[in-house]
């Protein structure tokens, strides 16, 4: 049998939480605990792109925080929307 | 210009910016000049989401609904593989396995086009709906995002057939491979755009 390794278990894990995204928002409505688990996700996934595919852990560290900084913030307006 | 000039460095960020400081640079300079572009331009546009659905809360709350999501789902797990093909390519040309490296990027040119083709058909769909750019202001934001998106799919997908040409005359090898990491990097970064456009246009109400 072949050896599943990390690469693979990220993508089955980013993978996962898109259909988890998609099923709370195809059946409940965007309440404050929806957008904060959706938003807190997307941040997930894209930690796991910039640092295991993207591969930019243990590289130049301004330009990782860059990016994680941009999935920090945009994920963080989603939030911001449930009190508008 | 002699080789001493050219390798002298700017002066014009900080020392602590420095590769010998910071740590390496994936890729080349330039595509990160490229990447900082792009992300500046997404920014926008998720920021003119966020303002537009300030405004206009009730069209943004029913726009998902008139979706087609299951493309949409489909699209996201086709470009998260395009990306995991595009990480398995380079951990191949670290290896000097120039075979399963070229298998690799074709792998992720397959998931690139058929995101086109997906998105092509989604747009068709759309239309036999009756929803245009002027429908109301969800589609208008969602037009300008995903076309904006569509387009650098289509670009990057043209360079991995050029970097496949590439690793065929032997521009590649485990020692040198920045132009390979440059376009998988550039690869990354639009999956990356993806990851946020997704929940913003088809989950979030």
């Amino acid at each position: 049998m072949k050896h599943i390794g990390t690469l693979e278990h990220f993508l089955i894990a980013l993978i996962s939480i898109t259909l988890l995204n998609t099923f709370l928002g195809e059946n409940f409505q965007s309440t404050a605990i929806v957008s904060t688990l959706v938003a807190l996700t997307v941040m997930y996934k894209g930690f796991v792109v910039i640092d295991h595919f993207m591969e930019l852990k243990g590289t130049h560290k301004y330009l990782r925080l860059m990016m994680k900084a941009y999935f920090v913030i945009f994920p963080s307006l989603i939030i911001l929307t449930v009190f508008y | 210009m002699s080789t001493k000039q050219a390798d002298e460095p700017l002066g014009i960020f900080f020392a602590s910016w420095s590769e010998k400081r910071a740590g390496r640079v994936p890729g080349n300079i330039p595509i990160w000049v490229g990447i900082l572009s792009e992300l500046t331009e997404f920014g926008i546009f998720f920021t003119a989401y966020f303002i537009a659905k300030f405004y206009y809360p009730d069209v943004f709350s029913s726009g998902p609904q008139s979706l087609n999501t299951t493309i949409g789902v489909f699209n996201t797990i086709v470009l998260l593989s395009s990306s995991y093909f595009m990480a398995k390519a380079m951990a191949n040309i670290r290896l000097n396995n120039l075979v399963k490296c070229e298998r690799f990027l074709w792998l992720a040119f397959i998931c690139g086009c058929t995101y086109l083709c997906l998105k092509t058909w989604e747009f068709h769909w759309n239309d036999l709906q009756g929803y245009s750019t002027s429908t109301n202001e969800f589609f208008t934001v969602y037009y300008y995002m995903t076309f904006n998106h569509f387009l650098h799919v289509g670009w990057a997908a043209c360079a991995i057939l050029w970097v496949i040409f590439r690793l065929r005359k032997g521009a590649y090898s485990a020692e040198e491979n920045s132009g390979l990491e440059a376009l998988a990097v550039y690869w990354h970064m639009i999956d990356l755009m993806w990851i946020l456009i997704f929940p913003l246009l088809y989950v979030l109400r």
